[in-house]
Order: C-alpha cells, then structure tokens, then sequence
C-alpha cells in the first residue's frame, strides 16, 4: 500500500511546499515541519471537507514565473489580557463582598470628581446620613429587586402555586424596584425618573434627590460614570487592514455545517477565487474567533461515565475544530475565545483554553489562546470584547430596544459585566474589578448574539466606539469583517444551500 | 465626608474576653461573654478589655492586649470593606493600594506578629 501512496505524497509534498508561500507570506519565523505537512496531507485526504488537490488552473498559475505572490498584511499586535489571568489569585476563602466594595470604591471616586461639574452647589452625602426633605447627591450601587428572578430559595418556598410562569428569556416584572447601596446603608428609590427595567444590579451611579417621610429616596435626577477617556486614533493614512470576527461555530451541534465554515476558511486564507479575490484576503490580518466553538452534547457531560463508544463524540468536535485552526493558524494570526459552552471555566473571565486541547494548531505561533473578555490592540486600535455572557444577561435582567443598546450601556456604566457576581458567575476578586473599563476602546464586539448589528458610538469627548454584535455563524453563515483604517464594518455570508 | 460620625456609628467594641471550651489556661472567674456595643462615648480605652481576659489567639500571637484591640478596631472598620475571606496584611495593602491611609501602627502590629496577621478578628468564630 505504501508503494502506491509514495507518489501521491510526493506530488502533493510539491503541490503543498509550492504553494505555502502564496497563503502564509508572513516574515515571522514560521518553521515548516515536514511531519506536520505529511499530517496535514492525510487529513485532508480522509475528511471529504476539503477541495484537494488544488484546481489545476491555479496551480498552473503559481508555477508560472511572474505569477502574482501576495504577501499577507501584517498589523502590529500587544496582547492586554493581564487583568483577566486568575492564575495569580489565590483563593483564601472569600466571598463576593470585596468585589463589590472594591467596585464601589473605585466608581464612586470618579464619580465624586464628576459630581461637582454636574451639580456643583448640592451637598454629597452617604445613606445613612440622608436628611428628611433636603435635597443632596448620593452614590452608591444600585440593586434591582426583581419579583420573577429565579432565586435558590424557591425550592423550598411553600407557596410555590403563586409565582406566575415565567417568560424564558426575560425575566422583567412591573413590580421591580431599584434600592441603592452604600457601606452605611441601604434605600430604596421611588419617583418616576428612574425606570427599572434599563437598569440591572451592579451598577454605580450618582443620584441626586432628597429622602421622603416615607425613608424612601425621591429620584430627580441621575449621573451615570460615562464613556472612559480614549486614546486617539493616529490618523496617519493606512492602508486597508482587515480584522474578522466569527463567533458561534459549535461544531459538534447538529446546526453545524462543515463546508460552511470550510468555505470561510479557503476564503481568508486565499485558496477562493481569482486574484481580486485573493488581494482581498490578503488584507486580513487577524481573525477572531470569539466563543462557543464547540458544542459537546449535553447528555455525555451530565456526570455519569460514558460508555467507550460514546467518549469518540465527546471529543471528536475538539479534534474538528483543532483540525479547521491548524489550516486557519497556518495563514494567518488566529486569537481564539472561550464561550459558554466551550471547555473553560463557567465563571468569567474565562481563562484561555488549554494547549493540549489543541496540538495542531498551538505549534503555529499565530495561534493564540485568549481569555474572554478579550482586549488587545492591533496598530494602535484598541479592541475589547466578550462572548457573549454580559449582553445575554443584560438581556435577561433588563430591557432596550436592541442589543446595541445594551452595549452603549455598558461602556456608559464604564463596566464590562455589571451583573456579576449578581446573575453571571464571577471569580471573587479581593482587590481589584477587572471588568471596569479604564479607557474607552476603539472597537467593541460581543460575539454570540442573535443577528449582526453594528453602529457608532459617540461619546461627549470625542470618543468614537465602533460597536459590533457578531451573530452565531452556525445558525447564519455569517462572519464580520471590520476596516482598521476608517472602523467600517461589512459582513461575509457564506452559504451552502443550492437554491438561491 | 461623613466618616467620623459612621465610625462612631458602628464602633465595635469587645468588652469581655472569650473563654474557647478547650481552653487550658486558667481563666477562672472570668466572664466568658462578649459584649460588642455600640458606643456612644468616643474615646476608645484600649484596656476595657485588658482587665476581663484575653483572648487566647491574641496572647498566643504574642501581641498583648491593646494592639490586639487595636487590630480589632482596624478590622471592624468600615471604611477599608469587609474583613472575612482576607488576611489583616492583605486587606491592609489593599486599604493602602486603594489610598485609604490606614493606619501605620497597625501595620507594624502585623509585621511583628505573623499569626496575628494572616487571621482576621471573625477566625474561627464565624
């Protein structure tokens, strides 16, 4: 058998050491491995996923002297994902209490040094030293009593026939209030200025009002943090330099579509099309893929042993998906994001996900393992972005008209997850928050979400937030594709339906 | 800012010492109660506690009675947050990280003594 496969490996060796320099042309040191060639090889000749050989027109045309080599971009980049490591913590036993102080402490410094622009002449007070009558700012972190949240303590309830059913996804309620919380105290907020269900638990505010006969707080008016300060973007003309973001690939799920995503890769790695299609690719200098990558059925991680014949579907989605980054690593820098339902832990940050998850793809050194949320920035672009955990649960907890909203709010609140530790689990930080956000990004993504939406934020300092959703490329074929040099979005729909 | 008045507030103060069960130092005849009031005079006297027994973690980290209150006052003090879940040390680096100006003579309390220091005034009884 090995006499008859030793010329087609070493036509296609020809074929595969040919052509690299056409899709990868990075300067970096990138060693060719022939053992990882050969294996490359055998699996593209076992999965029936991929186009092999190469069409015959292209490769006449590599071979040809002044064929055209295009050079992938490159995008200088600085990885910022120090504060969201957990390694360094050590767990003493604690509890959430010193993140929200430390939350507290820190917002309501920068909101004393706001306050007086915003009202200068009214006295700042703490809770518990609210005056009947007169009118005075407090700060403090805001919690929203919600009737319908689902709480532990249900379970032992003994009037379970009276709590209405409960929508799914939402879990609002007319009924909801909002109190404010101090080191002193707490009180409750009444008036009609504030309305619920756009604020969540966790925030911190300023609220400027005076306390009624009641004990409650009358609300008048409302400071919120704000958009951070931002860095400006150099404006020196740059060429056109593509990020692209996917999210929601779950392979593993039966939505999964295997030449969909294959079609994505052949494209920015520039094995799709004709020159104009390959100069395109060449753009790109960076992909992301920001979450859920997998889908492990739910029945096989319920705890119970797993039979030997179903250990392979346990771990076969993870040998897929390190099979698609190797080709993908292999052309281009690839940053790669935890979700929720990939194998990481539960409670954000996420911490990157293992190496040995991924043999193939980590021997490219343009793989690179993320924690999510994720900030880092490319040419002097700061990116910030998450999987998805602190929008769906903004959604749970509160209402907006899409979920851009929910996004300008939470750079407003200047804080990334402003739920956790409440309804999103949380590593129990003693001294620091690492989801406040101290400067303003330059691009905002959140990956996971139900369809594309973008717009541009303004901020009252001139600072401009591209905001980005990234739909779930397993139920629309869809990935995002954003210019570095004006912050311009477009989109990259891939489709392997017949019918047009 | 409103701090003094909340530190009066919520003084904390032990009055008596707490007799462990186990405990084979001889303490008898003394009130094994503690008493945490909130006080309305301001003056602290680091010996209220000194006459009715000491605390049997405090002598054994061999710091004597008014430091002890002394690290008592500094955890019960609100303005540096919560005190369970954090060693003294810690939580006096962060009040000092924070800028909160803690005060330094505790913080040469817990140099000098490292039991005293990596526990927190609820160890053991929370």
């Amino acid at each position: 058998m090995s006499a008859r496969l030793a010329p087609i490996i070493l036509l296609a060796f020809a074929a595969i050491s040919q052509y690299q320099p056409t899709v990868i042309g990075t300067q970096r040191s990138y060693r060719l491995q022939p053992s990882l060639l050969f294996s490359r090889f055998f699996s593209r000749i076992r999965s029936t996923r991929r186009r092999f050989p190469p069409s015959p027109r292209s490769y006449a045309e590599m071979s040809e002297a002044g064929s055209k080599l295009f050079e992938r971009k490159q995008a200088s980049y600085k990885n910022l994902d120090g504060r969201f490591e957990i390694h360094t913590e050590k767990y003493q036993g604690q509890q959430y209490s010193h993140i929200y102080f430390t939350r507290l402490h820190h917002m309501r410094n920068l909101l004393y040094t706001l306050v007086p622009k915003w009202k200068p002449n009214l006295p700042v007070k703490t809770v518990l030293g609210l005056e009947e009558g007169k009118e005075c700012i407090i700060v403090g972190t805001i919690y929203k009593h919600m009737k319908l949240k689902p709480s532990i303590l249900d379970e032992y309830a003994k009037e379970r026939s009276k709590v209405p059913l409960v929508k799914p996804h939402n879990f609002l309620h007319p009924d909801d209030h909002l109190i404010l919380e101090d080191e002193s105290g707490r009180v409750a907020l009444t008036g009609s200025f504030l309305d619920p269900s756009a604020f969540v638990t966790g925030i911190v505010v300023a609220l400027h009002g005076k306390e009624t006969s009641k004990g409650d707080f009358l609300v008048q008016d409302m400071l919120e943090a704000g958009i951070p300060p931002q860095t400006k973007l150099p404006l020196s003309s740059r060429e056109d330099k593509y990020v692209v973001f996917v999210s929601g690939l779950s392979i593993g799920s039966s939505e999964f579509n295997p030449l969909q995503f294959q079609l994505l890769i052949d494209h920015i790695t520039g094995h799709l099309g004709d020159e104009n299609e390959q100069s395109i690719a060449s753009q790109v200098v960076r992909l992301v893929v920001a979450g859920n990558s997998v889908q492990i059925a739910q029945g096989l991680l319920s705890g119970h042993t797993i039979a030997p014949r179903d250990q392979s579907a346990s771990v076969e989605p993870i040998k897929e998906l390190d099979i698609l980054l190797n080709q993908l690593a292999a052309a281009m820098p690839v940053d790669i994001m935890p979700g929720l339902d990939d194998p990481a832990n539960y409670s954000l940050p996420q911490q990157p996900l293992n190496r040995c998850l991924f043999p193939g793809a980590f021997a490219y050194n343009t793989f690179l393992s993320c924690t999510n949320p994720h900030q880092f920035e490319l040419d002097g672009v700061l990116f910030l972005g998450t999987s998805g955990q602190n929008i769906d649960d903004l959604f749970k907890y509160s209402e907006a008209k899409n979920r851009l909203e929910f996004l300008e709010r939470t750079m407003r609140w200047r804080h990334l997850v402003p739920t956790a530790p409440n309804t999103v689990g949380c590593y129990p930080f003693t001294n620091r928050d690492p989801f406040l956000v101290e400067s303003c990004p330059h691009v905002y993504f959140v990956g996971n979400q139900e369809k594309y939406e973008t717009a541009f934020m303004q901020g009252p300092e001139k600072q401009l937030v591209r905001l980005i959703c990234i739909p779930k490329f397993c139920q629309t074929g869809i990935a995002v594709a954003l210019n570095l040099r004006n912050l311009e979005c477009h989109t990259l729909s891939f489709s392997t339906s017949l019918d047009v | 800012m409103a701090s003094s008045g909340l530190k009066n507030f919520y003084r904390q103060k032990k009055k008596g010492g707490v007799a462990k069960p186990s405990s084979n130092r001889s303490f008898a005849g003394k009130s094994p109660t503690v008493s945490l009031s909130h006080l309305v005079d301001p003056v602290p006297s680091p010996l209220h506690g000194s006459g009715a027994g000491s605390d049997k973690a405090s002598l054994a980290a061999g710091i004597g009675e008014e430091e002890d209150e002394k690290l008592r006052q500094f955890d019960m003090d609100m303005r540096y947050g919560p005190c369970i879940g954090l060693s003294r040390t810690d939580r006096w680096e962060r009040a000092a990280a924070m800028g909160l100006n803690p005060p330094t003579e505790v913080e040469a309390i817990l140099l000098k003594s490292s039991a005293a220091a990596s526990g927190c005034l609820w160890d053991g009884r929370v």
